[in-house]
């Protein structure tokens, strides 16, 4: 069953648009990332959620209710904030407490709730303390604590680790994780941190200036990107975009670009021949040998692998992940292989659609 | 060189203080001399004999407890109504989105940047005509449109100052708009509100011009305009009374200070509270 369902939300600022008819339809207890730049309206989609924001037109329901007219107090909903929003002049216990205060639970069954939340974070040594004596880790697990304290229908969870350091946010994503496995509710997760939620979401919502680009499981959003964008936004280094065209000879593709020419896996029905481009990993370029003649530039060190980035004809820069064992030095020539089996094929322009045959049914 | 140097600049900032100081100083040492002490020369630093008699006759034998009372009355009604008025306006003009929003704050800010004697008789003409003269309601009315433009702004710089993902917060953990702004938006404007608080309070408690031109009854009048009235006329200035009833003029003031000074320096210094 559908818990979380927007349909053909509109959200403008004045002469801005926000969000351009968003369809999302996210089902009970799962978890699922809005991903996306800056300004790709995912945090709009989260506060017009929670009832902070208002659509411009479109409806949301939560469970079986639509609630656009329901105040966020009555929408069943928790929210972590990015900045955490803890009431400054309240203790740790009493900023857990308010969502309980609130519904007017007794002051007695509060202080139980209120304890087994602070037991399940491990804050309750940090009961009686102001925030402000607080470490961010600390804070961000007391924005947490009065969340989930009342067993809300729906988490909603505004960028909640960016403000941790890189040990601690690696540390809370899997006790993310594991609290949502433990709760079973539905959370919505808005990050633009791309391992956040490829590591924790059952789904991804890719969401570039107001649009849904792609809503699927993190491998299919990795390995089947929707269309040009989500190619080259998810995935670290980013996948190689070649701009050139697409030629069909004998019922075989191929990808030319200047006096480069390789083979393409089978398209589907929507490719055409004519302006294209190709999309690669840099896991999928092989170093060392191959029919593609250049030269290093840059090569990056990570310790388990080198990130090389190579020059080639017609100003062609191609990046690739070579094993650390092999050495390579700037200007060096270099020869590589492109892995086309896994390569892909993009209709032209910067939201160009992908034009793989599907997985299935190739 | 350098000691020169800070010895000067010691010797500079003393003489400023003592400046600022000996005045008031004057005054607590003048309401305790007896009168016939007052005009001996040279002039005793410290009173000979030491004396409460004017203090008492002030209480006793003249209006300085009603002056006091309507003082008392009118700044408190008017900390009220400009602190009121003042947060619940500055919380629009920071929270709520509508035309004409910034001129609006600007148009308030230009209206305190009018001398006030502008604007005394047009006010006392209004308040004739709505029956208001002679009364301490006049007053209140009159310090709140002075007090208020001022008070906006510093209560806006406040609020500015206090994240919107508190009372967004607040509202999503179950509160109304109006439980959020008591429960979340009210504590963390504390500060604010007692500098704004203060600087009405002070003003009221102060205010000579307009207490003179909009009321000249004994039971209307406040502290200032009162205590000029009964001691000062053109013949004879009773100076032990007159610094009697400035030392006790001070009093509410310097004790206010004393507990509210903290705010007041944090208030002005900075006007944001960390989230």
């Amino acid at each position: 069953m559908a818990d979380v369902i927007l349909r053909d939300i509109v959200k403008s600022f004045g002469s801005v648009t926000a969000l351009r008819g968003l369809n999302l339809q996210i089902e009970e207890g799962e978890f699922v990332s809005l991903l996306g730049p800056s300004g790709c309206g995912k945090t709009t989609t989260l506060r017009i959620l929670a009832g902070l924001e208002f659509p411009t037109s479109g409806t949301i329901s939560i469970g079986d209710r639509v609630v656009n007219d329901v105040a966020p107090a009555q929408r069943d909903i928790a929210m972590v904030f990015q900045s955490y929003a803890l009431y400054p002049h309240m203790t740790v216990a009493e900023n857990i407490a308010y969502p309980l205060k609130k519904r007017r639970i007794p002051r007695g069954e509060r202080t139980v709730m209120v304890q087994k939340a602070a037991e399940l974070l491990q804050l309750t040594e940090l009961l009686r303390r102001k925030p402000r004596q607080l470490s961010g880790g600390q804070q961000q697990r007391v924005a947490l604590g009065r969340a989930l304290v009342r067993d809300p229908k729906v988490f909603l969870l505004d960028e909640p680790l960016s403000n941790l350091d890189a040990k601690l946010r690696s540390y809370m994503r899997v006790e993310l994780v594991e609290l949502h496995r433990r709760l079973g509710r539905t959370m919505i997760y808005v990050t633009h941190d791309q391992l956040e939620a490829m590591t924790m979401s059952d789904r991804i919502a890719v969401m570039d200036g107001g649009d849904l680009q792609q809503f699927a499981p993190p491998n299919t959003v990795y390995r089947e990107p929707a269309n040009r964008f989500v190619a080259g936004f998810i995935g670290t280094p980013a996948m190689n975009l070649v701009d050139g065209e697409l030629v069909l000879s004998g019922g075989d593709w191929t990808f030319r670009t200047g006096n480069l020419s390789v083979p393409v896996p089978p398209l589907g029905e929507n490719a055409a021949a004519g302006p294209a481009a190709l999309g690669f990993r840099p896991e999928h370029v092989r170093f060392g040998e191959g029919p593609i003649e250049g030269t290093v530039q840059v090569v990056e060190q990570s310790g388990h692998e080198n990130i090389v980035v190579a020059k080639f004809a017609n100003d062609l820069r191609i990046t690739g992940r070579a094993p650390a064992a092999q050495v390579w030095k700037p200007g060096e020539p270099v020869r590589i292989r492109i892995d086309t089996a896994e390569a892909h094929a993009f209709a032209a322009g910067p939201n160009g659609e992908r034009l793989n045959r599907p997985r299935a049914a190739a | 060189m350098k000691f020169t140097r800070k010895l000067a600049f010691n010797l500079f900032a003393w003489a400023i203080v003592l400046a600022v100081a000996f005045p008031l100083f004057w005054m607590l040492v003048t309401s305790f001399k007896p009168q016939f002490e007052l005009f001996r020369r040279p002039p005793t630093f410290l009173p000979e004999t030491f004396t409460l008699e004017h203090y008492w006759r002030l209480l006793s034998g003249t209006n300085f407890m009603i002056y006091f009372r309507n003082s008392a009355i009118l700044s408190t009604v008017t900390t009220l109504v400009v602190v009121a008025i003042a947060t619940v306006g500055s919380y629009s003009l920071v929270r709520f989105r509508y035309r004409g929003r910034e001129s609006l704050a600007f148009i308030v800010l230009f209206t305190y940047l009018l001398p006030s004697v502008v604007l005394i008789i047009p006010l006392y003409l209004m308040l004739v005509q709505m029956g208001l003269s002679n009364t301490i309601l006049s007053l209140v009315i009159a310090y709140s449109t002075f007090a208020l433009p001022y008070a906006l702004w510093l209560l806006r710089s406040f609020m500015a100052g206090i994240p919107e993902d508190l009372e967004s917060a607040a509202l999503v953990d179950g509160a109304s708009r109006l439980g959020a702004f008591r429960d979340v938006i009210l504590p963390q404007l504390l500060p604010g509100i007692i500098s704004t608080a203060l600087f009405a309070f002070i003003l009221s408690w102060n205010e000579y011009l307009y207490a003179l031109v909009l009321v000249n009854s004994d039971s209307a009048r406040p502290l200032t305009t009162g205590v000029m009235n009964m001691l000062v006329s053109a013949f004879n200035i009773e100076w032990s009374l007159l610094m009697a009833a400035s030392v006790m003029m001070s009093v509410p003031l310097i004790i206010v200070f004393a507990f509210l000074q903290s705010y007041l320096t944090r208030g002005f210094g900075a006007g944001g509270v960390k989230g």
